[in-house]
């Protein structure tokens, strides 16, 4: 398959072909990977104050059940769509916490089967969307920004609509 | 963001103190600001070595010719980031490193952001197009979803990729849906009389 090739070269190539090009342009190619991964440590420690108010958060959320509670508040007004009760806490889960997400799913697959109707559902909506507040805080916290306006509801907003054609997809494909 | 974290945290404990689960609250709580420290020094290494290849992209004017070559589709996207090869290079980097789904996405993505402070400072102008940038980001499309197709190989699928289309549609879905929401929610600001 062309696209997973694609995905599966496109490392290597550009692990080698950025230096070889660089070096053929007379960059000193050392000295000046070390200059960018100095920076890449300034930018990955930069972010840690912002991820751990971010887990903290979301660690809250999650252990105390208050996740499970607007679960099933959701789970009941997406039923009459056809929404799997099963597929609920994936949704809300998914934007939140991209290990839990994965967790989740991986139980998903295990209990369903991977092939399986609800094996398929679940693994697109897996796909369907990043783990949305960790970017936000991530690419914000980074450069110093405290205040995100509307990107965090816009974003949440992609998310639904991921979801929803992920799911529409799939009533496609399955009937 | 404010209003999130206090809805999260206020839920929470209400939650923990109604259902008796305080304990396994604040066991979640510090595991989760222990894995918020894990996980910035496990990325670190991925974020020096997106880095470090960057510069060598930089200095030996790759970005720029990326930047050159995208500018009629990206500067749409982008269009505060019109003709300035700078930071556009390096958002494009990132939106396509996400696409083909490497690893070296968000570390260019945080060097976009970087870039796009450093040249707009803290005004209008340049939080439109970071927005945009982190839009498309959390939206995550990507043309072949390795990590979940990984998985389902794992599980003894038999077709682990047949999910790949569908996830694309739902993705790209998830990245036009933001846009417009985004486009929608800050219409009728004026640019330039903000600060954040």
């Amino acid at each position: 398959m062309i696209l997973s090739a694609l995905g599966t070269y496109a490392f290597p190539v550009i692990l080698v072909g950025v230096p070889l090009y660089a070096a053929s342009k007379g960059v000193r190619v050392y000295e000046t990977f070390v200059k960018g991964a100095e920076e890449g440590l300034k930018i990955a420690v930069g972010t840690l104050p912002y991820l751990v108010a971010v887990f903290a958060a979301i660690s809250c959320f999650r252990g105390s059940g208050a996740l499970e509670f607007f679960a099933s508040l959701l789970g009941n007004v997406l039923k009459p769509l056809g929404v799997p009760a099963d597929m609920v806490p994936l949704l809300l889960i998914r934007p939140v916490s991209g290990s839990g997400a994965l967790a989740l799913t991986g139980d998903l697959l295990q209990t369903y089967g991977p092939d399986s109707p609800m094996g398929i559902l679940a693994s697109i909506l897996q796909g369907a969307t990043d783990t949305t507040f960790y970017v936000v805080t991530l690419y914000f916290g980074s450069v110093g920004v405290k205040r995100t306006r509307h990107v965090l509801a816009s974003c949440l907003i992609g998310d639904a609509c991921g979801f929803l054609a992920g799911f529409l997809v799939w009533r496609l494909i399955v009937t | 963001m404010n209003l999130v974290w206090g809805f999260l945290v206020t839920a929470g404990c209400v939650a923990a103190v109604m259902t008796g689960q305080v304990d396994a609250m604040m066991t979640s709580v510090l595991d989760g600001v222990t894995g918020a420290v894990e996980l910035v020094i496990g990325l670190t290494g991925v974020f020096c070595l997106w880095v470090g290849i960057e510069k060598l992209a930089e200095e030996s004017g790759l970005i720029d010719t990326l930047a050159k070559a995208v500018n009629p589709v990206f500067s749409r996207l982008f269009p505060g980031l019109k003709g300035l090869s700078r930071p556009l290079g390096t958002v494009t980097a990132s939106v396509l490193s996400n696409i083909l789904g490497l690893s070296s996405s968000t570390p260019l993505g945080l060097k976009a952001m970087a870039e796009m402070k450093e040249r707009f400072g803290d005004r209008d102008p340049g939080f439109d197009s970071m927005a945009r940038l982190v839009i498309l980001n959390a939206a995550g499309f990507c043309i072949f979803p390795s990590g979940v197709i990984a998985l389902r190989a794992a599980l003894g699928s038999r077709a682990p990729a047949v999910i790949a289309g569908p996830t694309a549609v739902a993705g790209l879905a998830a990245t036009v849906g933001g846009l417009l929401a985004f486009r929608f929610l800050s219409r009728g600001g004026k640019p330039g009389d903000r600060r954040w």
